[in-house]
């Protein structure tokens, strides 16, 4: 994350094709505006614009430009977390994702492209509000078939390609038939040109129109693709005649293509409209197959999709622009397929799932390569998991979709993902659940106690996992070990270590004797927590040994991470550092192997601080500095706080005591407003060596003044070695006098006299038109908007007219 | 400065200033420059005649364009025809019928009066 290039838009597909000026200008309305919002109905390229419009925005935003894809979310909620996603801020507990994120880019000069809002534009417009009131420099580049409607909004309305008109064939929208139809591998001469803007004209310049003409015109010549399309208008099946001529010219296009398909080819199109994201070819194997198309069919039916234009590819990965999707789902539903689609869809997921999270977690002996690809798989499904689930939810099919749940470790904390399998899982049990068995109902209270517990809800995630320990069937094994050991994590953090003892025993028995070797080693790394909390040290590092060669054994660097620091905390304890930041650093590949950023950033914290009481503090300031970063990216205060105590204690061994008053006073402010408490043991201990070597009053205002520090400047003083800079207004615009016409100094000189545009003109013997042209040019050169500003500034910095300038 | 007055709005009454009309017109000069205004573009303005129409001429020629008067009250079908056929990438209109014809048309951006005097919200 730290280092991963600084926007995520995808390479040009193919050639764009025209829009010059556009470009040039939308490029330039982000000087002034920060949200500007590409509107059209679809087809007529806004996604392309935007694409394109962002592409040359990258260097003016430091801080990234990220595409959003809203086509596949279904439901409003959804936004905040593909920008979160996105931008790669994980949820904190007890907070609004969007404040979240809100934090996060605060100070941030980023560009956001949210494409294809129109169908949940109204929480798009409250967020994009809300993240445009709160961070200052943030841009938003929107596409939608709907406006905003926001107070900061600069609607701009996509028109077609250029058409050709009788002087000049050489129009945009020509220039992008004949384009694309070579890439299909037709060569077009100049007799074909007169149907090509004949053609262009009956698809009104539409790139879309255009793009599924063209792929047409290996079989069927410009003029013969014309005259259909002109008989096209009469035939509209979808969709009011009343619509906008230029949705009625999309839809007869598409509809033409459409209906030139092969009966398989055409079943495929509308069933592939089931699918949330981009899908592969396996997928729409197990989803699609069924009379009349046998599995076997369908690459080559895709193959063909694909060259007309109505599939995208790319890579081996597949997906339908929104308007052909939106276009495939009303086929499907005429089909009356939709209903056997959408529960397909569901099995087929919910059946890979379950395999993926056995490969991933519960087999014995998978090389790790192979849980790793389980995982990367679940990540790649998470779009078509919630398209799912909605599909469960919505059809009352509360065992498969609980059976989801519980399948996807994507939805899970250990995914990154805090509140959302909590969401589903709370939004299917409050449906009719009668049909399910009791064993059903605890694994999946248990699900429901391990999301709780991520989010602080302590007391709730008890009594889900007590009723989860009571129902559970007696063969459902690794999940009732699971339950042991989140009751051991969940009553260590009350307090209860007898209690938490006699889960990790049960949990480790069970294990044993089945001989699943990740809830031994999370059996273990149990044991080993309660011996740490109860002072027993040698035990501690017993368990903590053992739990990870058990973690080792079963091969998934989640678990191995978790043991070795488990046996870093153990080390630390007795106060053995050097084997405490080995353990550390031994886990610190392992969590970036899984992608783990809030684990990754704890670890990183912990070698910082470990390194620096060792008086390694190069390495120190590296491993806090990068722990900092990704705290920062991930919108986690509470890392971040982490990371300032990290860097306090840097400091005072550094003997940089006002360093380590400062974070310690930051860090403490910000752990404060999150509702969270400070070790008061060691900030008492610090502010009394600081009170004896800096005295009294010194102590108070250092500790005052890095309480009203930001986390950023408070990290900086120590992170560079020295006094933070205080925050330097942007020097104004400096103005070169020279860049005015001598006759435009004329005019800024006779404003001072507060003169008139009329008394001007009569002084200079010109239009009073021309001289509004003049003052125009002069507020733009200077950057001003009003007359008065350019008398202020002529006054302040005219003395006479230089002559020679020009 | 002697106050002259360049324009009584015959509806409201309100009187415009020569100065108003000065300062307003930069304002707005410098809102359609923003908006990507360039020499010798076309700038359809649908006004009912008064202050706010004068401002968006002034302010239409000092940006370097060229105007494209529709009148205001011209029937739908009417401004429809005329705004789909023009190739103006801005417009200036506050009249329904012409602000729905920009829909199916080449205009990019469509300007308010609002638009004219005021600084865009949220500005840099």
């Amino acid at each position: 994350m730290p280092d991963s290039p600084r926007h995520n838009l995808p390479a040009d597909p193919n050639r764009f094709v025209g829009r010059e000026r556009d470009l040039h200008d939308l490029r330039g309305l982000f000087a002034e505006t920060r949200v500007v919002t590409l509107c059209g109905v679809g087809g007529i390229g806004k996604t392309r614009l935007a694409l394109q419009v962002a592409a040359g925005l990258t260097a003016a935003h430091p801080d990234g430009v990220w595409l959003v894809e809203l086509a596949g979310l279904r439901r409003p909620e959804l936004v905040d977390q593909e920008i979160a996603r996105v931008l790669g801020v994980r949820e904190e507990s007890g907070r609004p994702l969007l404040d979240t994120v809100a934090g996060r880019l605060r100070d941030q000069r980023c560009l956001l492209l949210l494409d294809n809002c129109e169908h949940l534009v109204d929480r798009c417009a409250e967020v994009v509000e809300a993240l445009v009131a709160a961070c200052p420099p943030v841009r938003v580049l929107a596409t939608s078939r709907e406006p905003l409607r926001i107070a900061s909004e600069l609607i701009w309305r996509v028109p077609p390609l250029d058409l050709p008109d009788k002087v000049t064939a050489d129009a945009e929208s020509v220039q992008l038939f004949l384009d694309r139809a070579a890439a299909a591998g037709t060569r077009l001469g100049p007799e074909s040109l007169p149907d090509v803007v004949r053609l262009c004209r009956a698809l009104d310049g539409l790139p879309l129109a255009l793009e599924l003409a063209a792929a047409r015109t290996r079989l069927l010549s410009p003029g013969q693709i014309a005259d259909r399309i002109d008989d096209r208008f009469s035939l509209l099946t979808t969709g009011g005649r009343t619509a906008p001529a230029r949705q009625r010219t999309l839809l007869a296009a598409v509809e033409w293509s459409y209906d030139l398909l092969a009966d398989k080819e055409q079943v495929l199109l509308s069933r592939l409209s089931v699918f949330a994201g981009d899908f592969d070819l396996d997928l729409a194997e197990r989803v699609c197959a069924g009379p009349p198309i046998a599995a076997g069919e369908i690459v080559d039916l895709l193959g063909g999709l694909v060259d007309k234009s109505l599939v995208l590819c790319d890579e081996s990965r597949y997906r339908l622009l929104e308007t052909i999707r939106c276009f495939a789902v009303g086929r499907l539903r005429q089909a009356g397929e939709q209903e056997a689609l959408r529960q397909r869809h569901l099995d087929v997921l919910c059946e890979l799932q379950e395999r993926y999270f056995l490969a991933e977690m519960v087999e014995p002996r998978v090389p790790w390569p192979r849980r790793l690809e389980a995982l990367t798989a679940t990540r790649t499904l998470l779009p078509d998991q919630r398209a799912a689930l909605d599909w469960a939810a919505a059809s009352g099919d509360v065992g498969l979709g609980l059976r989801l749940c519980r399948a996807s470790t994507g939805l899970y904390p250990i995914g990154g993902n805090l509140a959302e399998i909590v969401g589903w899982l709370e939004r299917l049990l409050a449906l009719d659940v009668s049909g399910l068995t009791e064993d059903e109902i605890a694994y999946t209270k248990a699900c429901l106690a391990y999301g709780l517990e991520t989010r602080d809800e302590l007391g709730r995630a008890l009594e889900m996992a007590r009723e989860a320990l009571a129902g559970l069937a007696p063969g459902s094994l690794f999940p009732r070990c699971v339950v042991h050991s989140l009751m051991v994590v969940l009553l260590l953090r009350m307090g209860r270590a007898d209690d938490a003892l006699r889960h990790a025993e049960q949990g480790l028995a069970i294990a044993e004797r089945s001989g699943d070797t990740w809830n031994q080693a999370a059996g273990l790394a149990g044991l080993s927590a309660v011996a740490l909390t109860r002072g027993r040290l040698r035990e501690a590092q017993r368990h903590g040994e053992e739990a990870l060669v058990r973690a080792r054994e079963h091969g998934h660097r989640w678990i191995m991470a978790r043991t070795a620091g488990q046996l870093g905390a153990v080390a630390e304890a007795r106060g053995d550092l050097v084997t405490a930041k080995a353990q550390y650093e031994m886990a610190e590949p392992w969590l970036r192997e899984v992608g783990g950023y809030l684990d990754l950033a704890r670890c990183l914290a912990r070698i910082g601080r470990v390194a620096a009481m060792l008086h390694e503090f190069a390495a120190a300031r590296e491993r806090l500095a990068a722990s900092f970063a990704l705290g920062r990216e991930t919108g986690q205060r509470q890392g971040v706080a982490r990371c300032l105590v990290g860097l306090s204690v840097l400091a005072e061994y550094e003997g940089d005591l006002e360093g380590a008053v400062l974070t310690a006073a930051a860090a403490a402010a910000l752990r404060e407003s999150i509702g969270q408490h400070s070790a008061t043991i060691r900030i008492e201990e610090l502010l009394g060596r600081a009170r004896t070597k800096l005295g009294d009053g010194r102590t108070a205002g250092l500790w005052s003044r890095g309480r009203a520090m930001r986390p950023d400047d408070a990290a900086r003083h120590v992170l560079e070695g020295r006094r933070a800079p205080a925050r330097v207004p942007v020097p104004a615009r400096s103005v070169r006098p020279s860049l005015l016409t001598a006759r435009e100094h004329e005019i800024a000189g006779l404003l001072t006299r507060g003169l008139s545009n009329r008394a001007i003109a009569e002084e200079l013997v010109i239009s009073p038109a021309t001289v509004a042209r003049h003052i125009a040019n002069i507020m733009e050169k200077l950057g001003y908007t009003s007359r008065a500003q350019i008398a202020v500034w002529a006054s302040e910095h005219h003395q006479a007219p230089p002559r020679a300038s020009a | 400065m002697d106050e002259r007055i360049v324009m009584v709005d015959s509806g409201t009454g309100l009187r415009l200033t020569e100065e108003q009309l000065d300062e307003m017109s930069a304002m707005a000069t410098v809102q359609l420059r923003r908006r990507g205004v360039r020499e010798g573009d076309g700038v359809l303005v649908c006004l009912p005649a008064g202050p706010d129409l004068l401002v968006a001429f002034v302010a239409v020629m000092a940006a370097g364009g060229v105007i494209w008067s529709l009148p205001a009250d011209l029937d739908a079908g009417t401004l429809r025809e005329l705004v789909r056929g023009s190739c103006a990438r801005v417009m200036i209109s506050n009249v329904p019928p012409a602000v729905d014809a920009a829909d199916e048309s080449r205009v990019r951006v469509v300007m308010g009066v609002d638009d004219l005097c005021a600084p865009h919200p949220h500005p840099v």
